[in-house]
């Protein structure tokens, strides 16, 4: 304290200096000397009864309860989190070698969600037989800056945590089409996915969708966009189930 | 099944945040996510209200808890769990309102009479509620986070200025610059007082400057 701060002059004061008496701003002895001198006008006096009535709305907000969607969706990502790492380690290595030579190298969270969930997925490809093979993603692209996601057909939950994050239908465009692409599939769901992105699955250009699947449970669902609708359930690649049975 | 349903039951029952950390360090697997439930509400506030966009809310809290979820077990009770959590979940926000600077805010409007949107008799609890939360929405982002921390969420000055690491003072008088802005939108104070005593841009910045960061 220097013993120097001037008082303000006034009536009249500024809101804001109100504001500051009001709120603990000004040094204690400037404010001493002028509460008193505010509290006897009448217009500063209301101006700190308006101060204080904003606090008492600011106080009465009520929370706000998180959507189910939102917190399915966090859900589903500590779960992938919760995961216990795969206990062999040398696949867990391997993958990690091979996501390095397709480019995927530096998504950690992929290859921890490939480790958290490769050896629980029992997936069935819808139709057709998985290639054993997988293909680079194709480098070029002239729609997006980064390539989609390239996986294979048996290590989709390595891709969990990336698509949680997305809200991208690519090629399907719009909920409505990923709504068809479903019905053909004979999956049902409501609401908005929890994640949605454009991938590669074994190298063909592809949609997955993860979706809530009841308690605890959620749905990945791969989509080719090119032939799934209403009524071709061949469009659907890929449909599983993970989390806590 | 039954050995399931009797962790969780247990984990359920833990009495405290803390007792909740400590089960999940222990490997306990759905300890975290009932810490999670139980604070999600609260942080799904706080995430919104600072950050305004429900999609950026929603990946901040994802961001948020995955990284509070990876550095629990090194959690030490020098603080409490809740304020830690807010902690983790108040830095995702300020990360993402930083990177996004380029989006700026619509400000209040310095000047004019700030009238309020209707007489404030006639509003019904629901209806004060949805203006007093529109009314923050416009606040600019260094006063919207302390205004939320402390006149929402009742976190005291000291801990406000540490979860946004700024001095004590800056968190007092971005306070009070919020909440005058406030009182005009909100029609607590008479156009006549709010025209009569609303000085020009600058008048008292010296002076605030002067206070700030006692």
């Amino acid at each position: 304290m220097t013993g120097m701060e001037r008082v303000p002059m006034g009536p009249p004061w500024s809101v804001d200096l109100i504001a500051d008496l009001h709120a603990g701003v000004l040094p204690p002895e400037v404010a001493a000397q002028l509460r008193p001198r505010v509290e006897a006008d009448p217009d500063a006096r209301e101006i700190l009864q308006a101060l204080d009535a904003t606090l008492e709305d600011l106080h009465a907000l009520p929370s706000i309860p998180m959507p189910d969607h939102v917190a399915a969706r966090i859900d589903a990502a500590l779960a992938a989190e919760a995961r216990p790492a795969a206990p062999v380690v040398s696949l867990d290595e391997a993958r990690k070698r091979r996501n390095r030579r397709l480019g995927l190298g530096g998504a950690g969270v992929l290859v921890a969600a490939a480790a958290a969930f490769g050896i629980v997925l029992a997936v069935s490809p819808g139709g057709q037989g998985p290639s054993n093979e997988a293909k680079p993603a194709p480098t070029t692209s002239s729609q997006n800056a980064t390539p989609p996601l390239a996986l294979k057909s048996d290590q989709l939950g390595s891709a969990v945590g990336d698509v949680l994050k997305a809200q991208n239908f690519g090629p399907l465009e719009t909920p409505d089409r990923l709504a068809g692409c479903l019905k053909g599939g004979g999956i049902t769901s409501s609401g908005n996915p929890l994640g949605i992105s454009p991938i590669t699955l074994d190298g063909k250009d592809a949609v997955m969708a993860i979706l809530p699947a009841g308690l605890g449970q959620y749905r990945l669902v791969v989509l080719d966009p090119k032939t799934c609708g209403p009524d071709k359930p061949e469009g659907v690649l890929a449909n599983t189930t993970i989390g806590a049975k | 099944m039954i050995s399931l349903a009797k962790v969780r039951a247990v984990t359920a029952a833990a009495s405290s945040d803390a007792d909740l950390i400590s089960a999940h360090a222990a490997g306990d697997p759905y300890a975290f996510s009932e810490l999670v439930k139980r604070h999600r509400d609260r942080m799904w506030a706080v995430a919104l209200r600072t950050l305004r966009d429900p999609e950026e809310a929603a990946d901040a809290l994802q961001e948020a808890f995955i990284s509070a979820f990876r550095a629990a077990s090194s959690f030490r009770a020098e603080s409490q769990v809740t304020t830690w959590l807010h902690r983790i979940v108040v830095n995702a926000c300020l990360d993402r309102m930083r990177r996004r600077q380029t989006r700026p805010t619509v400000p209040l409007p310095e000047a004019g009479p700030g009238e309020p949107v209707a007489p404030r008799d006639a509003m019904s609890d629901r209806e004060t509620s949805l203006m007093v939360q529109a009314a923050l929405m416009e606040l600019p982002e260094e006063q919207r986070a302390p205004i939320v921390l402390v006149d929402v969420e009742g976190y005291s000055v000291a801990e406000t200025a540490q979860l946004l690491g700024i001095a004590e003072g800056t968190v007092k008088s971005r306070c009070a610059r919020g909440r005058a802005k406030l009182a005009k939108v909100l029609g607590h104070l008479r156009n006549r007082i709010a025209d009569a005593n609303v000085p020009a841009d600058g008048v008292n910045v010296q002076e605030q400057r002067q206070w700030e960061g006692r």
